[in-house]
């Protein structure tokens, strides 16, 4: 089976956009050949970047299709009613959740999409100063019973809140596909809207996993993008949410000669890639 | 320590930042085997719907998060939510 080729800020995230492209869920499931580690650059300037070699464990018979495999968005996966006698034999961390050591990513801002419209308007400063407290105390108190050693920092961005977790064992918060974190995230904002009786915009990120995620997730919607523009015709990226299905849109809107748009429903909501008009010459 | 103490703890801190009532959220851990809990969660009424959530969103929430807190313990746990 062949391998594929993978460049990335470090490692993790180049072997992450591999994983993704092949459409493994884990690290375990697949040959991981790392051909250069690369150099972390100063402020992320000037590194060089790490290039792996990765291809599915023999006898996983995974051939990569048409379709694109976009690692399932985590949000359905936080739905599934589990009643408790869903045993994945959680506390070996998914192989996504072991590195807290995630590394800044700036994604592209290339298109100004039109913000799903799910999007409440943006809080007042006063407001979001109050939400980030309530935010913050919310998830100490939260790492607290548990028990669990970390940090919470928490920033706004345009009229979001954006908290993040970091620690020590806090990788067991981020669960199979983030399903953890996104419920830890929608409780977090049901507390903010308890006390605002409002729509708030909470995004909530644990051990780096986020950042991490969306740095494969560009690398991989990268590489689809050129297979669009090499072969022609559209590739349907599997249901995402809509903070992943952005990235995406983000990634190819910054690609010339390919664009991409959004089919479907939520939570079934895909992007799809297709090469523009001109491109198709 | 208690059997289940930890998710004992974990899911009250979450329903009482939930609630409007948080005085009247109880949380009572019932021990079904030897690794295998169950909370069961009841609050004021005006509040469990909160608790709930659309679609059951919130209170799935909190069970995906009690499930962690139990695997602390090497337990499995079960979250109900009693009107």
């Amino acid at each position: 089976m062949e391998f594929v080729e993978v460049r990335g800020k470090s490692v993790e995230v180049a072997v992450a956009g591999a994983l993704a492209e092949l459409g493994i869920e884990s690290e375990e499931q697949a040959e991981i050949e790392v051909i250069s580690e690369g150099k972390k650059g100063f402020l992320g300037m000037g590194g060089e970047d790490a290039v792996v070699k990765v291809r599915p464990k023999p006898k996983k018979k995974r051939r990569r299709r048409r379709r694109g495999k976009g690692s399932g968005s985590g949000e359905n996966s936080g739905q599934r009613s589990d009643q408790g006698t869903d045993t994945r034999g959680q506390s070996k961390p998914s192989s996504q959740g072991s590195r807290p050591k995630g590394e800044g990513q700036k994604p592209k801002r290339a298109s100004s999409r039109p913000k799903p419209k799910s999007d409440p308007e943006p809080a007042k400063a006063e407001d979001l100063d109050e939400q980030t407290e309530i935010v913050e105390s919310f998830l100490t108190g939260l790492i607290g019973a548990f028990g669990i050693e970390g940090e919470v920092t928490v920033e706004t961005n345009k009229g979001a809140i954006e908290a993040a977790v970091a620690g020590e064992h806090s990788e067991a918060l981020v669960g199979n596909k983030g399903a953890v974190m996104n419920a830890v995230q929608e409780v977090t904002r049901t507390v903010v809207q308890r006390r605002f009786h409002q729509p708030a915009r909470v995004r909530v990120d644990v051990a780096g996993y986020r950042a991490r995620r969306r740095e494969a997730l560009a690398i991989y919607a990268e590489r689809l993008a050129k297979q669009v523009i090499d072969e022609g015709g559209e590739i349907m990226l599997e249901p995402m949410n809509p903070a992943d299905r952005k990235v995406v849109h983000d990634t190819v809107g910054g690609i010339d000669g390919v664009e991409s748009y959004s089919e479907g429903d939520d939570p079934r909501r895909s992007v799809v890639l297709s090469k523009t008009e001109a491109a198709a010459e | 320590m208690a059997q289940g103490e930890i998710v004992e703890r974990v899911v009250r801190f979450i329903v009482r930042e939930i609630v409007d009532n948080p005085e009247e959220v109880k949380v009572e851990i019932i021990e079904e085997g030897p690794d295998r809990v169950t909370a069961e969660v009841s609050t004021a009424k005006s509040d469990m719907g909160r608790v709930i959530g659309k679609r059951g969103r919130v209170a799935n929430a909190i069970r995906t998060i009690a499930q962690v807190a139990a695997e602390e313990e090497g337990l499995e746990a079960g979250v109900e939510f009693l009107d």
